[in-house]
């Protein structure tokens, strides 16, 4: 699960259509709301980096928003121990042989 | 309250976005961004990936990465970071991340054709030494090279450069800067003689114009773009116009989108610059004060092998390749370039391709005459679907933009003007626009090559890694800049080779005809990113040579290689980056590398342990130094001489050039800059050599314009970055941000107003549009920089009845060069798995094909298999095809033409020709 925060910034007379129509966005929680400048913060739940991606074109699709970027991005928490060889690599020969593409 | 864990997350998160963009907190959000934090250490860092340099903030704990996000602080992108950039974190943990150095091995010894076996360190060293030594007796420093980087870190850089130039007295070190930069390097040494853009990105916040000159911003600077597009809505005025062979994302905010025939921008320049003649808008006063006309010669060649081509280039390739001797004037050319049509011109001057010569305003104006807007039409329209009328209607807008005297502007140009055969000429021609109208050099004023890597400028640049190059601008063909190199480097007399050594694609050609044996890889993918691939996959298997790849994953160029070290990579090292507003920043290392994974500055002193003095110092073949006053073919033995110097000739190149007493003592860790992190190489070594080497490599810059601050002060954790040069002023270090400037720049004196002191003291002959005079008569061009005329030429390769389409290649927004590091990020991988060939609807239809066919694209070199897009971000013309590089299964560079700017030597991966049939 990908947890991102997104600024929005909306058309200032709009600010209040933009608010609405991403609350009714899945995975969107509109947190923060600055009406001088017209600045919104959401938060985005997302499946994967694709449904992530997907998510802030959605957002920069809607109308009267002048633009939508990923701010903060968290990395989900993850067990892996790093310092162990990957096991894809103990096969040394499979990984790094030279593949057949190269002499096609 | 019920609030879980998530929700917590989410508060915090939201907290920090706001709080990243300036936007005021709630105290309960505080609260929550403190709590969820808690026991995470943050530090300052700088993007891993493109020229931009974003800053990022980098949070570890236990140990690992366990947040990034974009730093409020930085200039640069004040808090907001791309797609690629929030994977910073994550690019280290690919799963199949090199862990142990692996060499080619049958029955427990080296064997070019045996499989990968995992070694020691130990073993590794031993036999890559062993090989270096084997091939430096037989081909002297000409026979050893080294494929470096734009993404090396400063102090990596300078250490292979001194290693190189200094300990194996070889110049065959040139990094893929070469294949990114070169063009914009050779347009500015020639324009204003010292590297690097005089603007910086503020520029952006004070034009009232944008003009995008194949630089596709949205998709590859997303950051700057996103500054553009907030100028674009926050002011009036702001103007934006992109050129491009195709239409792309830049295009959406664009005021004007005008798409040309590849080569076509060289004569809408010309055209530009014949308006502001035309129309009188020439601001004479800045002209006659700081410029020179100047021209050059025009039969350059197209950067192919000189000389025994046909022996290298099989079949249909030398249909091409034979330009490099002669080449028939096409009805084109033969307008812009006032000649006759078939006529057959002999390209006497590729081997002196960068000489120029002063010429007269009246001569200048008589080359320019025939660019009017017919014949720009005529050459430059790109899209056979748009009227004549309507194109002519769109440069006469573009020049109305530039012209208009109370409108700033600022040309921005990545890689369509730097790969390009004619890619020093188009850089020129954008300086020369600026400088005729007097917008250079000035708050929303100029010309501003961006850059690709993220130490392009920083370090290959900079530091001069490049096969010509020593630090800050010095080169090694001049004795004065080897004097004093030498002085700095502590070294003998004539240590330094002044022979100017192979550049990246020579390299490849020089390992395909065995004048290369060794060569060593670091931080890049020459066997991916290298045009024409097919010959250096051949050279590399087949000939008899031994390949050292130092990559944290196996790379097409890993799989070639004959011996793989395990790199560290990004934050698990120190480093400092220089991005394309001399912007110097840096970083520590976060997380401990992952398994036996060491940085390359550790891999370099470790060989430089491994290397005696009287290997390399003695006397040494290199081919033709005559010029240089040596003797004929001979570099002579500095042995004696430094003996007399207190260097013994058992003494290493370790000992010799890095870690000298005065180095152990004055640098020693731990450092308390670290505030407890570490650094692997440091407490290997037992003293600080990323900080030993950036002091030594300061000395270089400083006083000569280039200065940087003292290693702590970046350090400093109110310090951003600081853009060169930076001196100190009343007791602060200070950076420059408009060079040239009087008013910014502290190289200008107080009344020069601008003042390009790159050319002080030098002079140009006197000639005319057609020669260099006889030399008699000079100009001194002191503080002046100088306005070319650059004539139209057309690319070597076009499209023909067989082969029928233009082929461009480049990059997507979601992944980084050759896909190494963005590919193992599952996320980024899925979200652009696989390259596409972009192609027009109707060019599909015409052939048969639709969307999501697999199809073959074939030129005369060679042909990839590859999914057709007819649709989506980019929207080709009739006629062109685009194919992004990032995807080893889809090795696009093996079609492409390894053509070259025959001044810059860079490849043109932009233009060449292909036929696209279903597979």
């Amino acid at each position: 699960m990908n947890i991102s925060g997104i600024l929005v910034v909306a058309k200032l007379e709009r600010q209040a259509d933009v608010v609405e129509a991403l609350a009714g966005l899945a995975g969107i929680e509109v947190h923060q709301v600055d009406e001088a400048s017209g600045r919104i913060i959401v938060i985005q739940e997302a499946e994967d980096i694709h449904a992530e991606i997907d998510g802030v074109k959605r957002i920069k699709a809607l109308p009267h928003v002048v633009m939508a970027d990923m701010v903060y991005h968290y990395i989900a928490d993850d067990d892996k121990n790093y310092e162990e060889i990957p096991p894809e690599l103990v096969e040394q020969e499979q990984a790094c042989s030279v593949p057949a593409y190269l002499n096609e | 309250m019920g609030l879980t864990r998530r929700d917590f997350l989410k508060t915090s998160i939201a907290a920090s976005t706001a709080a990243t963009v300036g936007m005021p907190l709630a105290k309960e959000a505080e609260a929550a961004v403190k709590a969820s934090e808690a026991g995470w250490q943050w530090d300052k860092g700088a993007c891993r990936f493109c020229g931009t340099g974003c800053g990022i903030m980098i949070a570890t704990k236990d140990g690992r990465i366990v947040a990034t996000k974009g730093d409020p602080d930085a200039p640069v992108n004040r808090g907001l970071n791309c797609i690629k950039g929030y994977f910073n974190g994550k690019i280290m943990y690919g799963k199949d991340r090199l862990t142990q150095p692996l060499l080619r091995m049958t029955n427990g010894k080296f064997d070019k054709k045996g499989k990968f076996v995992p070694v020691s360190w130990d073993k590794a060293m031993e036999v890559m030494v062993d090989k270096f030594l084997e091939t430096y007796k037989e081909k002297g420093p000409s026979g050893v090279a080294m494929f470096g980087s734009g993404q090396w870190t400063v102090p990596e850089g300078y250490v292979g450069a001194k290693l190189w130039k200094a300990g194996f007295r070889s110049n065959t070190i040139d990094p893929n800067a070469r294949h990114c930069m070169a063009s914009a390097v050779a347009g500015f040494m020639q324009t204003f003689g010292i590297d690097e853009p005089a603007g910086n990105y503020d520029d952006i916040e004070t034009t009232d114009t944008a003009v995008l000159w194949g630089a596709n911003m949205a998709e590859m600077h997303p950051i700057l773009w996103s500054r553009i597009t907030n100028r674009r809505l926050t002011h009036d005025r702001m103007k934006v116009v992109n050129l491009s062979t195709y239409g792309n994302m830049s295009s959406d905010i664009a005021d004007i989108e005008i798409v040309f025939r590849p080569s076509g921008d060289l004569a809408i320049q010309n055209y530009i610059a014949r308006e502001i003649v035309k129309r009188d808008a020439v601001n004479w006063d800045f002209v006659n004060k700081h410029a020179v006309f100047a021209t050059g010669p025009y039969d350059i060649g197209y950067g192919f092998r000189p000389k025994n081509a046909e022996k290298f280039a099989p079949g249909r390739e030398m249909e091409v390749v034979k330009n490099e001797q002669e080449h028939v004037v096409d009805k084109w050319e033969a307008i812009a370039q006032r000649r006759k049509e078939g006529e057959v011109a002999k390209q006497v001057d590729a081997a002196g391709a960068g000489k120029d010569w002063a010429i007269s305003f009246e001569d200048f104006k008589a080359a320019l005459e025939p660019y009017d807007a017919d014949f720009t039409t005529a050459v430059a329209k790109g899209d056979p679907d748009e009227s004549d009328a309507d194109f002519k209607a769109k440069l006469k807008q573009l020049a109305d933009l530039y012209c208009d005297p109370k409108r700033k502007v600022v040309s921005y140009w990545t890689m369509g003007f730097n790969q390009h055969q004619r890619g020093t000429w188009v850089n020129e021609q954008a300086y020369m626009n600026h400088l005729l109208l007097g917008k250079q050099s000035m708050p929303g004023n100029g010309a501003f090559s961006l850059t690709g890597q993220p130490s392009a400028c920083g370090t290959a640049r900079e530091v001069g890694t490049f096969s010509h190059r020593l630090p800050a601008d010095m080169v090694v063909n001049n004795k004065k800049h080897r004097d004093h190199a030498e002085e700095l480097w502590h070294l003998p007399a004539n240590t330094i080779n002044p022979a100017v050594g192979s550049h990246f694609t020579k390299i490849m050609r020089d390992l395909e005809d065995g004048t290369v044996k060794w060569a060593m890889v670091q931080v890049n993918n020459p066997w991916q990113n290298t045009a024409n691939l097919n010959h250096w996959i051949r050279g590399a298997r087949e000939m008899d040579n031994f390949i050292v790849c130092c990559d944290g994953y196996p790379t097409v160029s890993a799989k070639v290689a004959d011996l793989v070290l395990p790199a560290a990579m990004i934050f698990e090292k120190w480093g400092f980056y220089g991005n394309a507003e001399r912007r110097t920043q840096c970083w520590r290392q976060q997380v401990a590398p992952v398994g036996q994974a060491m940085g390359d500055l550790w891999i370099l002193m470790e060989m430089a342990k491994r290397i005696k003095i009287k290997d390399v110092w003695g006397e040494q073949k290199v081919p033709g130094l005559k010029e240089a006053g040596f003797e004929d073919g001979k570099l002579p033995s500095v042995l004696e001489e430094a003996q007399k110097m207190g260097y013994s000739p058992d003494m290493s190149l370790y000992d010799a050039l890095f870690a000298t007493p005065e180095n152990k003592k004055a640098f020693p860790w731990p450092d308390k800059v670290a505030k407890g992190h570490d650094n692997h190489i440091a407490k290997n070594l037992g003293w600080f050599p990323e900080k030993a080497m950036f002091e030594e490599y300061r000395k270089f810059g400083t006083g000569h314009g280039h200065d940087l601050a003292p290693f702590d002060v970046y350090y400093d954790d109110k310090v951003r970055g600081l853009k060169w040069p930076v001196v100190l002023k009343d007791g602060k270090w200070t950076e420059t941000r408009w060079r040239f400037n009087e008013e910014y720049d502290p190289y200008v004196k107080k009344g020069q107003g601008i003042y390009f002191y790159g050319n002080d003291g030098k002079a140009m002959v006197v000639g005319d549009l057609d020669k260099a005079g006889d030399g008699s008569k000079k100009v001194d061009i002191s503080g002046k920089a100088k306005i070319y005329f650059r004539p139209y030429a057309s690319p070597v390769e076009q499209p023909d009845k067989e082969f029928d389409l233009w082929l461009c290649t480049g990059r997507v927004l979601e992944h980084w060069h050759s896909g190494s590091m963005t590919r193992r990020v599952p996320e980024l991988h899925r979200a652009f798995p696989d390259a596409v060939c972009w192609i027009h609807p109707k060019d599909a239809e015409s052939k048969g094909l639709k969307r999501n066919d697999l199809v073959w694209v074939e030129s005369r070199r060679g042909k990839v298999k590859v999914r057709l897009e007819t649709g989506g971000r980019n929207k080709m013309p009739r006629g062109l095809v685009y194919v992004p590089w990032f995807d080893e299964s889809v090795l696009i560079n093996k079609v492409t033409l390894d053509t070259t700017c025959p001044i810059s030597k860079q490849t043109d991966f932009k233009k060449c020709s292909v036929k696209v049939y279903k597979a």
